[in-house]
């Protein structure tokens, strides 16, 4: 699993590409921990590359969904693939994030 | 000197399908096991013909039940993780797990909260059992001996309604 992340002005994309799982959520925590701990909080999870998340990967994103809007921020997702949508879809997350079909659209959902 | 796998725990009841199929066996599984747990129950799965999404539920449901086994079965020490995948007569696929941790009945898991609940009130965890039994047709659980048995059941596509909530 890879993490990048990149400044948009005021929006922080962070892009994950390869499996979300019990061993490699953790890496994906910490960084987004730390964006949020640094005060960046309008965040963008940029997903065209992950393949597969389980529960773990739904954790992470629930915590720094709460952890953000606590901190008037967000977290929202980009190019969300069909088989992790899926998953979305059955833990009732889809309710909670919000999702955009690219990440143009993503950055721009922030007001600027 | 390779290790042999054990032999899984004798069925506990005669509806319980035999240990057959592909094995996968760890004798101190661990996160690191997880991915290949998935790879497996794929191979498994596409083997005993299940389509794409049948095959996706399936890997997901493992792999919840297998993070589970290594995360609070042998949170304090390491232990056995036995997955067998089995092709089911009626063109389905059936996924064996057995540990040998404490018991663990996931009937006892409390219900992942409804889509509604407001965002603060959602709890961060809780959602991995939910996530099975979204995925399977059946979800059985018996205790043999010093091992957990789960036992993960996808129907074919077109097959009998099933009991999926």
């Amino acid at each position: 699993m890879q993490i990048s992340i990149d400044q948009q002005a005021s929006v922080t994309v962070v892009s994950v590409t390869g499996s979300l799982d019990a061993l490699t959520a953790d890496a994906l925590a910490d960084a987004l921990a730390a964006e949020v701990r640094a005060g960046r909080t309008r965040i963008v999870a940029s997903l065209a590359g992950l393949e597969y998340t389980s529960s773990a990967g739904l954790r992470v994103l629930l915590a720094t969904v709460k952890d953000a809007r606590q901190r008037g921020g967000d977290l929202r997702l980009a190019e969300v693939q069909e088989r992790v949508r899926r998953v979305l879809d059955l833990s009732g997350f889809t309710s909670v994030l919000k999702c955009f079909p690219d990440l143009p659209s993503a950055v721009a959902s922030y007001p600027a | 000197m390779r290790a042999t796998a054990p032999s899984p725990p004798a069925e506990p009841g005669p509806d319980w399908p035999a240990p057959a199929g592909t094995r996968l066996y760890r004798p101190r599984a661990a996160r690191a096991d997880l991915a290949a747990v998935r790879a497996h129950v794929a191979a498994g799965a596409r083997a005993a013909g299940l389509d794409a999404a049948g095959r996706d539920a399936l890997v997901l449901a493992a792999d919840e039940v297998c993070a589970n086994v290594v995360l609070h079965a042998y949170a304090d020490a390491p232990g056995p993780l036995t997955v067998d995948v089995a092709a089911a007569p009626d063109g389905g696929c059936t996924c064996t797990i057995v540990d040998a941790g404490p018991p663990f009945d996931p009937a006892g898991v409390r219900p992942a909260p409804a889509d509604d609940t407001p965002l603060a009130a959602r709890p961060v965890g809780g959602l991995g059992w939910h996530l099975v039994r979204q995925s399977v047709d059946a979800l059985r659980y018996a205790r043999v001996g010093a091992h957990n048995v789960v036992v993960l059941e996808r129907r074919a596509a077109g097959a009998a309604p099933s009991t999926r909530r």
